[in-house]
């Protein structure tokens, strides 16, 4: 029995590793740099940007292009995900139903080559923190508790926008204009500091922005993120990921017979 | 004693299975107009059966086929069959493992070669990539396609894509109950007879096999059996000549 489930996981793997290829070569199919967009796209970003604020914020942010830069790949890193996985289940309609795996995995295959995706933007990331003198701290060895939490919290996330997009299609479009509030919500190019009251509270207990603030602290400032940080970042993602995967799961049924 | 032999043989048992779509009249496709709906406090629901009480039984060797009009409640029953719906009520007993779902020129990629098609829609039906490896020459050449497996899907005529469709999908070794899906009416004059042939070969290797189709003479020429569904009801079910007799008179 214990022998069927290991090979049955393993089979999980090899569908997640076709379906994500699948998503990559999909997204540079016809584009002539393919991958290297994955590392061009935050530095070019991040030059703009750098371009425009820092001088803005020179006073209070040091090291202004990679603050921006930290935010950045995160935030890309959350909105392609759950943007790209909220369409799966229509996108993939006629596999649904001769596959035998759980659909679920279709979801977690978007969710995950985003990940990838920010796997090659951290190449990006790497030569940017040589290039800017930041040093190597031994803090940094936080930053994959980070990224884990970003990735469940994604995938909550996504479990919901795709079932809520089996039934209502108008989600995509309210999504995009959702996303832009909260990105403006997440300081990902502006430093917090200068927000006072409701908005200051709202941001700070904005899981995107404590993704990115945890990141900023132990990359840049060298410190483990305080211990309440801590604790939200675990909160907020965990709670995100069992909440999608049990609304997803009540309406399992539901969703098959819509499609 | 027959009785006896029956049950014992019994490979897929549609027990009452009853199956209601509750549908919007005219479907609420956005949330703008669910809303509006709430608000006027309209439920336009309608109830629709999609199968009404069908019951039958496929036992072990035989090659079941189910023929009725276009939303008749086919592909509804198949869905059932294979797990992915959940009937309001009845049950179906059968060995979720075992089935293999073969429906043609679906879960390809066009912006993927032919190459990377076959693996992505192998590990789809179950195959793990050793499996892939060891039979990809094998598909290829059965589904005709030499020369052309580095070439994107886009670029196919449909004749090709069902092929390769047929190729991935049959190149395992004969399943335990394998469902075919408007599978035999693909493809030119000639691949249709060389997909028959493998088909029969499998049927040979001890399968169950359920076909679905519209064309009467498909069920007449391969099953030992055949389910006729009309509007959600099973109208008949026995001797596939009889049965498709009765199904052409009614289209008259």
């Amino acid at each position: 029995m214990e022998h069927i489930e290991k090979r049955k996981h393993g089979h999980y793997g090899f569908v997640i590793a076709q379906l994500t290829s699948r998503e990559l070569k999909r997204k540079y199919a016809r584009s002539y740099l393919g991958v290297v967009w994955s590392v061009l796209n935050p530095l070019l970003s991040m030059a703009v940007l750098s371009l425009i604020f820092s001088r803005l914020f020179r006073r209070s942010i040091d090291n202004y292009p990679i603050y921006y830069l930290t935010g950045y790949i995160l935030w890309q890193t959350f909105t392609g995900a759950t943007i790209a996985a909220m369409t799966t289940l229509a996108d993939n309609k006629m596999l649904l139903l001769r596959v035998k795996f759980p659909m679920d995995l279709f979801i977690l295959a978007r969710v995950y080559t985003a990940m990838v995706n920010l796997g090659y933007s951290l190449i990006a990331y790497a030569v940017m923190l040589a290039v800017f003198r930041v040093p190597p701290r031994w803090t940094m060895l936080f930053s994959p508790a980070v990224i884990l939490c970003l990735f469940f919290f994604a995938l909550g996330v996504s479990y919901l926008l795709a079932a809520a997009y089996v039934f209502f299609g108008d989600i995509r479009h309210l999504y995009t204009v959702f996303l832009t509030l909260w990105m403006y919500c997440s300081a990902v190019f502006y430093p917090v500091g200068q927000l006072q009251g409701f908005m200051r509270t709202l941001v700070e207990n904005n899981p995107l922005f404590i993704f990115i603030d945890c990141l900023r602290t132990a990359v840049m400032l060298g410190r483990l993120p305080g211990t309440d940080r801590v604790l939200k970042m675990l909160v907020w993602s965990i709670g995100m990921l069992l909440l999608g995967f049990w609304v997803f799961r009540k309406n399992k049924n539901k969703i098959m017979q819509h499609i | 004693m027959e009785t006896q032999g029956k049950t014992a043989q019994a490979e897929i048992v549609v027990e009452n299975v009853t199956m209601q779509f509750r549908r919007a009249k005219d479907e609420a496709a956005s949330l703008k107009e669910m809303l509006i709906r709430m608000v006027r406090r309209e439920h336009g629901y309608e109830t629709f059966l999609a199968l009404d009480n069908v019951s039958f039984t496929v036992n072990r060797g035989e090659v079941v086929g189910i023929i009725g009009t276009n939303g008749s409640g086919k592909s509804t029953l198949l869905k059932i069959i294979s797990g992915a719906l959940i009937p309001t009520a009845g049950r179906v007993l059968a060995d979720r493992s075992k089935i293999q779902l073969l429906t043609l020129g679906t879960g390809f990629d066009p912006e993927l070669t032919g190459r990377e098609n076959v693996y992505l829609n192998g590990a789809m039906i179950g195959y793990g990539k050793k499996e892939i490896d060891s039979r990809y020459g094998e598909i290829v050449r059965f589904a005709e396609l030499d020369g052309f497996m580095e070439e994107k899907v886009r670029n196919y005529s449909s004749g090709m894509v069902s092929r390769l469709g047929f190729a991935v999908a049959t190149a395992r070794d004969a399943p335990e109950i394998l469902i075919l899906d408007e599978v035999l009416s693909v493809g030119d004059l000639f691949f249709r007879k060389k997909s028959e042939a493998r088909i029969r070969e499998m049927i040979h290797g001890g399968s169950t096999v359920l076909i679905v189709s519209h064309t009467p003479s498909v069920i007449r020429s391969n099953c030992t059996k055949a389910v006729w569904i009309e509007k959600g009801r099973l109208i008949a079910a026995g001797d596939p000549k009889t049965v498709c007799d009765g199904y052409e008179s009614m289209r008259k």
